[in-house]
């Protein structure tokens, strides 16, 4: 969990939330300690419904009246101790206060972030940036002959296979029996690579179409291969892409307002590290 | 004035945060309706974890685990990302699909408790673990420790896990969960499972199962994850699975792990009470438990040397972990190993189904990692650690297990494993779900080994000519099935065919263990080599197919291919076949030795370690069994 998530949990105490960010702008607009608020608690409609809603997004259903009665009872509760504790000073100088409000901050200044959704112009823009971490992967066609492992045997073998093969003869007592298919349909590289090795996937968009050809070396051995179509690696559109640009997008872009936030207070202070003596 | 507009704007823009939420939520959950095809019949095996633990998990926080669900999300799918020790980590090869399966016991209580204030903790125990957390990474692992020794010993601070606020807390952190592992459900491409893992325990005796589910939010989100304390055996756990599939018409199952720490309990001959077992109880029981996880970080669970002694490749990764139950409260005795392996429990669900006419044990087997850092490795040469506390550093190879705490373990015991492999028809939740539920799976300590294995009765040497995928599903039936239709004297033949991991080491050999039950209720298991490297100068001696060799330069942490073979493949016929007789089968593939983890960390930190520490390994796939029951 980091500390961005974190503070987004925080963020949904929406009670707290409430009482702390109108403190925090009180506090920081006239300069001053925050106020304990009048000696007052009002439970209004406003409250009620807020405890309400709070409950039914948590368990799916609305509280019974014993268990609102029991909401209202934890809200006085909370306050009393809550407006106590601020009139008594009790925030000063406490560090899991000071680490709250620093959370506060954060997810005040990321909240935006972490709710926003993207525009369609938002993604083109991530897809321009980086094109080749969203291409669609291209695709290959193929089958292929299993040889087993390099050796010369194994190269002679090829050669023999290699000649039926061309000859449109069968080839398949030169085979190795394994588990892998002696043909795939439009397999992209990360299956090929899964099962032959990247190299092999890499190997394969190179070899010329249409026609038996090798021996081609993968991380299992050596294959005899034809290659029967290639669909070449494009750029996506942002629909096909859309899930993980929308992830990535989300990623910077809490990121982003977090360091930028955090750029745009700091300016306001003199930050000054002594150097010991 | 220039403060003033920017605290302005931030407030504004908070509120805005729940209209645009709903929207992103459409937007991703839209997109994974997206239809993806079937194939006719399995045509590659998919790689995943099914257990893996972020900064929820009440120990992982704990250990120092700050990663969340959405970092292992990233990681699982080949994303670097900044591990909790401010390390860059970073898969080779993505996985296929994840399940993040959280304790739902005390499911965020950790975290709660660190960022509770001081003042309002009465508790002195919790104070004491407070005030541990914050003194930094040692601390954290010390109050760690604490907190399971005080599980062991049913002497948690109730504060811990008040049961009302738990609730809510878990309602909130299962709620957020689910929003993001449905942001990276990608079908087709990436599965994520929703799960949790329900840490069920008898004083430190290990019977936790992960949970898994094979819907979307839209059933998902109807529930809550299980709470196990107070339970002592899984029957609420089923009833739960019972009301969840009945009041949402979904589904959902169970896979047990490390039957190795359970001191004899995972697999009991008996009921409960120690009355004999009921054909119901064990029919619940295989309805619910399809799949068993057999290897992971906290040792191996396939077979122990003590039930197994004439199988000299019996007890890979059991040393260390055979000597004390899973909370180093209880010592394991000789009586209790039979109950806690799972070839033994294999044999037991033949001579129970014998006795009472059901086998409560007829499961599938899987690995996968119980990783408590939000990072799913079981490769040894990027092996990031059970958690936080031994992810790499000069000292983890000699340190224990839980660092400062005596936890009866040295962390050199902890296996770079394990990993699930899927014989799915797709990269979906229902296709990958279902494959487990018919077992169609198997396990590997790590490396990505592909294996097929099918049992028919007229499978000939020939086969393995020409198109044997489409034989072995016409004329047989694959990993995790039934075999049946005998008829007249003839022997169950079986092909299997292992290749290399692409990446990784050359094959050993592959064997067939067999158990069986004999007319008196008695069990037995032979293991056969069935198909090796080199054949024709490996030549069988005294019954044993003599070693592979071992090419392992330990100064390097290197090793050559020069020895195995990439790929093995038989038909094997059982010579020893009794029609009479209930039996199962299933394959375990070796590779050549190799260095472990340790090896890796000791030429990456110029370590000298001590004789006592093993180096090298043959790490192994285990299939499903394929069983044989008269008729």
């Amino acid at each position: 969990m980091t500390l961005r998530s974190r503070a987004a949990s925080l963020l949904r105490e929406p009670l707290v939330h409430f009482m702390i960010a109108g403190a925090l702008v009180f506090a920081l607009l006239s300069g001053r300690a925050p106020d304990a608020g009048e000696r007052r608690i009002v439970v209004n409609a406003e409250v009620v419904s807020r405890l309400l809603n709070r409950f039914t997004e948590s368990f799916h259903r609305q509280p019974t009246p014993q268990e609102m009665d029991g909401l209202i009872s934890d809200y006085v509760h909370e306050q009393v101790y809550y407006r106590e504790a601020l009139r008594l000073g009790l925030d000063k100088d406490d560090e899991i206060v000071v680490r709250r409000m620093r959370n506060k901050m954060i997810a005040i200044a990321t909240n935006d972030a972490e709710a926003a959704t993207p525009s369609d112009a938002d993604l083109q823009k991530l897809l321009d940036k980086d094109p080749g971490r969203y291409a669609r992967e291209p695709k290959v066609t193929f089958a292929q002959l299993y040889l087993g492992a390099d050796s010369p045997a194994a190269r002679a073998a090829a050669r023999d296979a290699l000649v039926a093969l061309r000859q449109g003869g069968d080839a398949t007592r030169y085979a190795q029996a394994a588990p892998i298919n002696p043909r795939y349909e439009a397999a992209d590289a990360d299956s090929i690579g899964a099962t032959f090795g990247d190299a092999f996937a890499l190997a394969l968009r190179k070899l010329p179409r249409g026609g038996w050809t090798g021996p081609v070396t993968s991380g299992l051995g050596l294959h005899l291969v034809r290659v029967d179509a290639v669909i070449a690696a494009r750029p996506p559109t942002v629909d096909e892409a859309r899930q993980q640009l929308a992830n990535d997008w989300h990623e910077a872009n809490v990121r982003k307002a977090e360091e930028e936030a955090y750029r745009k207070i700091v300016e306001g202070y003199d930050v000054v590290i002594e150097q010991p003596k | 004035m220039r403060r003033k507009a920017i605290i302005a704007a931030l407030l504004l823009g908070s509120a805005f945060s729940l209209s645009g939420c709903d929207k992103i939520k459409q937007a991703v959950s839209g997109k994974s309706e997206i239809k993806v095809v079937e194939t006719e019949f399995p045509e590659r095996v998919f790689w995943g974890d099914t257990h893996l633990h972020t900064a929820n998990s009440v120990d992982a926080f704990g250990f120092g685990n700050r990663l969340g669900p959405e970092e292992a999300l990233r990681f699982a799918r080949g994303e670097e990302v900044t591990s909790s020790t401010g390390q860059k980590a970073k898969l080779a090869r993505p996985l296929d699909f994840l399940v993040i399966a959280d304790h739902a016991e005390g499911l965020g209580a950790t975290k709660a408790l660190y960022d509770a204030p001081r003042l309002l903790i009465t508790d002195p125990t919790l104070r004491r673990w407070y005030d541990l957390m914050h003194q930094g990474p040692k601390g954290s692992l010390q109050a760690t420790g604490e907190m399971l020794q005080a599980r062991s010993q049913n002497k948690l601070p109730a504060g811990l896990n008040d049961p009302a606020k738990a609730l809510e807390r878990t309602r909130k952190i299962w709620n957020d969960h689910l929003d993001t592992v449905d942001r990276y459900n990608e079908p087709g491409k990436f599965t994520a499972f929703f799960g949790f893992e329900y840490t069920l325990m008898q004083g430190g005796n290990n019977l936790h199962r992960n949970v898994i589910f094979r819907d979307n939010k839209d059933r998902v989100a109807k529930i809550m994850p299980l709470d196990p304390t107070n339970e002592l055996w899984p029957d609420k756990l089923w009833d739960y699975m019972d009301g969840y599939e009945k009041s949402t018409g979904g589904k959902v199952l169970a896979i047990p792990h490390n039957a190795n720490l359970s001191n004899g309990l995972m697999f009991m001959m008996t009921d409960p009470s120690g009355g004999p077992m009921t054909a119901a109880q064990a029919r619940r029981r295989a309805a619910h438990e399809p799949v068993v996880e057999i290897t992971q970080i906290k040792g191996d669970s396939e077979a122990h040397p003590f039930l197994s002694p004439n199988d000299e490749f019996a007890g890979y990764g059991t040393a260390g972990w055979d000597l004390n139950n899973l909370l180093n409260s209880q010592p394991t005795k000789p009586g209790d190993l039979a109950g806690s392996y799972v070839r033994e429990a294999l044999k037991r669900g033949l001579i129970l189904e014998q006795t009472i006419g059901v086998n409560p044990y007829k499961f599938g087997v899987i690995g996968s990692t119980d990783s408590h850092n939000s990072l799913s490795t079981a490769d040894d040469n990027n092996f990031w650690g059970k958690h936080p506390g031994v992810e790499p550093s000069p000292t983890r190879s000699t340190d224990g297990f839980v660092p400062g705490i005596n936890s009866g373990r040295m962390n050199w015991q902890s296996l770079a494993s394990g990993y699930a492999a899927v014989w799915a028809r797709a990269n979906t939740r229902t296709a990958i779900f279902d494959a487990i539920q018919r077992r169609e799976v198997y396990g590997t300590t790590g490396p990505r080994m592909t294996v097929r294995f099918f049992g028919g009765w007229d499978f000939k040497g020939d086969d393995l000519r020409g198109d044997w995928v489409h034989a072995g599903y016409r004329r047989g039936v694959p990993m995790g099935s039934d075999l049946s239709g005998h008829k007249g004297a003839g022997a169950p033949s079986f092909i299997v065919s292992a290749l290399k991991d692409p990446v990784g080491a050359n094959l050993d050999r592959v064997q067939i263990v067999k158990g069986w039950v004999d007319k008196g209720g008695k069990s037995h298991e032979k293991v056969f080599d069935v198909v090796w490297s080199d054949m024709a100068k490996r030549k069988p001696a005294g019954g044993k197919v003599p070693a592979v060799g071992d090419t392992v330069d330990l100064t390097r942490a290197t090793y050559a291919n020069s020895i195995g073979a990439p790929s093995l493949a038989s038909v094997w016929t059982d010579p020893e076949f009794d029609p009479a007789m209930r039996a199962f089968y299933y394959v375990r593939v070796l590779e050549i030795p190799t260095p472990n983890w340790v090896s890796y960390d000791a030429v990456k930190y110029h370590l000298t370690l001590t004789p006592d520490i093993p180096r090298k390994q043959q790490e192994r796939a285990y299939t499903s069994a394929i069983w044989y029951t008269p008729s």
